[in-house]
């Protein structure tokens, strides 16, 4: 085995090295190791091209004299071969491990580990800055964030079963444009194939395995799509008014964009996104959240209460 | 998740590494670079000794490289065509991008230099793996909070948390030991022993309002353990995915019934409400009473206008 991977590695070498292109018989009359007929150096060759191609490494066809017919020859492109980032800094090297570092374990993880040895290996010391490190961490989540990410840069479609908020599965086909993650949940932004419209998914409701086919040729990224706004909700002018106890109710008070005084209890003004998951906040703090305002809100308040009652009478 | 590649191309793709990551550290001892590069020493020597064999062709003394780790220590020249670092994977440059990404979020403004540098790497890495602008990642997580944490844990110090409690819906300070940081569903915890409570608890970072150093004591009570918990019994009415993921069900169809393990009956009591008229708890009884009785007095509040 360790014959092919010297092979191999010579081969690298020898493209690397040369300033024009190595024909094949040149090829095969220098670099160490191809021996046999020469259909099996030919096979040989065409499976080294295979495999250093899987590795990242591309090699190039060209021909000496573009004048003449010529041979096809060979070569690889340092440009390409190497990791050139421009002028790197020791801030620069520090920030890019703290990055890499960012990962936990996970299959993610022994990815950045690798593109940080490659960092290591540009023979720049990192600086000392003082960068106290996240607590948050990112982890992949056993999701195929590789897939996903492929499929942004190829505009493929992504097809899944996507589970719905009434627990329906149903199945999606959607051309990524983004994905992220905000407080351990990863999210897919795309356009919906069936509605051409984006939508958002998170990625832990994606019911069995993401598979990924060929897009629409025609596909267009949307301009002006910000993957760090996507999951931000819009602005709105729907507002709830809710009387809240003094010192009670932290979370519906997080979302208040005003506070009034009425003594035992606080007024507070809430935007008001969905009002499904307002009215289930509104609940989980009890007798402490009362809504005066909108109607809706109240009547829909009123209609889990009578559940309740019912259920639990 | 990146693609599987053969065993034998992925320490062609070591040895390609090796070199570069050698060159620019010369005199590294064998035994760090194995654990560097993750691999036993024997390994190790291996993959030297198959490098040692390879060079431009003619493949003379002239033309070989020279690697010498004999010594225990490793140093190489006349690898000039290997000597810079193999180009970033696809992966690797997703990877980076996120990561830049997250720790952008975790910077103070006032450090600008940085997040400028951090701004400028990000767009040089995505041009390299050609995809722009497709990736973000933040923390919530306040800065000086997680900082402190991390102090308190190097120094095996304790810290003053100013602590908000979802389902007590109380804000509290205590003082804790923190053990270690936890992942659970996402969520990262702060496992710790909590001196207020003499007892281990465990807090969810991002609902820590403050944290500062503390001495405290570093003796745990012998008597301190987990409390135990509570089994509380649930009925579907409408299956939906908040009750799904509140309770966290797989699969959920009307009319099942599911048991949660809870260390809080007031998790229980709230996380009903909040359900609204979705389920109906079966079990334990005075809960169920509790519920009926809160329910039926907020309705008379909201009838009363």
């Amino acid at each position: 085995m360790s014959r092919k991977i010297e092979r191999l590695i010579n081969l690298t070498i020898a493209l690397l090295a040369t300033k024009r292109y190595l024909t094949k018989s040149e090829i095969f009359n220098s670099v160490d190791g191809y021996e046999g007929t020469a259909e099996t150096k030919e096979r040989m060759f065409e499976r080294d091209k295979d495999d250093l191609r899987s590795l990242g490494i591309e090699i190039e066809v060209g021909s000496f004299d573009p004048l003449f017919n010529d041979e096809a020859g060979y070569k690889i492109k340092k440009e390409k071969y190497q990791f050139e980032l421009g002028d790197i800094s020791s801030t620069d090297v520090s920030l890019l491990s703290l990055a890499a570092e960012a990962w936990q374990e996970a299959s993610f993880g022994d990815v950045a580990q690798k593109a940080l040895l490659k960092l290591r290996s540009i023979g720049i010391a990192s600086d000392e800055i003082s960068i106290p490190g996240s607590v948050h961490k990112l982890n992949d989540g056993g999701q195929d964030l590789s897939l996903i990410t492929k499929a942004i840069a190829q505009n493929q479609i992504l097809n899944f079963t996507y589970l719905d908020s009434s627990m329906k599965s149903i199945e999606r086909g959607v051309v990524p444009i983004a994905l992220s993650t905000r407080k351990g949940y990863w999210y897919l932004s795309g356009v919906d194939q069936e509605i051409q419209e984006i939508r958002t998914f998170r990625i832990d409701r994606i019911q069995g395995d993401i598979t990924a086919s060929a897009g629409p040729c025609d596909f267009e990224s949307p301009v002006g799509f910000d993957a760090s706004k996507a999951l931000s909700h819009s602005p709105t002018n729907d507002f709830a008014v809710i009387d809240v106890r003094v010192g009670k109710a932290t979370s519906l008070r997080a979302l208040a964009i005003s506070t009034k005084s009425l003594g035992e209890w606080d007024q507070i003004r809430v935007p008001i996104f969905n009002l499904d998951s307002l009215a289930s906040l509104v609940l989980w703090h009890g007798q402490d959240a009362l809504v005066q305002e909108p109607a809706d809100l109240r009547e829909l308040l009123i209609k889990h209460l009578q559940a309740l009652v019912k259920n639990h009478g | 998740m990146a693609k599987k590649i053969s065993a034998p191309l992925e320490r062609t793709a070591r040895l390609l590494d090796l070199v570069p990551y050698i060159n620019s550290h010369q005199g590294i001892a064998l035994k760090e670079l194995a654990s560097v590069f993750n691999v036993t020493q024997a390994q190790m020597t291996d993959d030297l000794t198959t490098l040692w064999m390879c060079g431009l062709p003619g493949y003379t003394p002239l033309e070989l490289m020279d690697l010498d780790f004999e010594s225990g220590f490793v140093t190489i020249h006349n690898a000039e065509t290997l000597s810079k670092p193999r180009s970033i994977s696809f992966d690797e440059g997703v990877a980076l991008v996120l990561g830049l990404d997250l720790l952008r979020s975790t910077i103070s403004p006032d450090r600008s230099d940085l997040l400028t540098k951090i701004d400028e790497l990000s767009r040089r890495l995505s041009d390299v793996i050609n995809l722009p602008s497709a990736l973000s990642a933040a923390s919530d997580i306040n800065q000086d909070i997680s900082a402190a944490i991390l102090e308190a844990i190097r120094n095996r110090s304790g810290l003053e948390i100013v602590y908000h409690s979802l389902y007590r819906d109380e804000t509290s300070t205590r003082t804790i030991l923190p053990i270690e940081i936890v992942q659970n569903d996402g969520q990262r915890y702060l496992s710790s022993f909590c001196h207020t409570s003499s007892d281990f608890r465990q807090f969810r970072i991002d609902r820590i309002q403050s944290a500062k150093m503390q001495t405290v004591s570093q003796e745990i009570p012998k008597s301190s353990g987990q409390s135990s918990g509570h089994t509380s019994t649930i009925k579907v009415l409408t299956p939906t995915r908040e009750i799904a993921e509140r309770f966290k069900q797989r699969e959920l169809s009307v009319n099942s019934e599911f048991n949660v393990e809870s260390f809080s009956l007031q998790w229980i009591e709230r996380s009903i409400m909040a359900s609204g008229g979705s389920v109906s708890l079966l079990a334990p009884a005075e809960i169920r009473e509790s519920i009926s009785v809160m329910a039926q007095s907020m309705l008379d509040r909201y009838k009363a206008r």
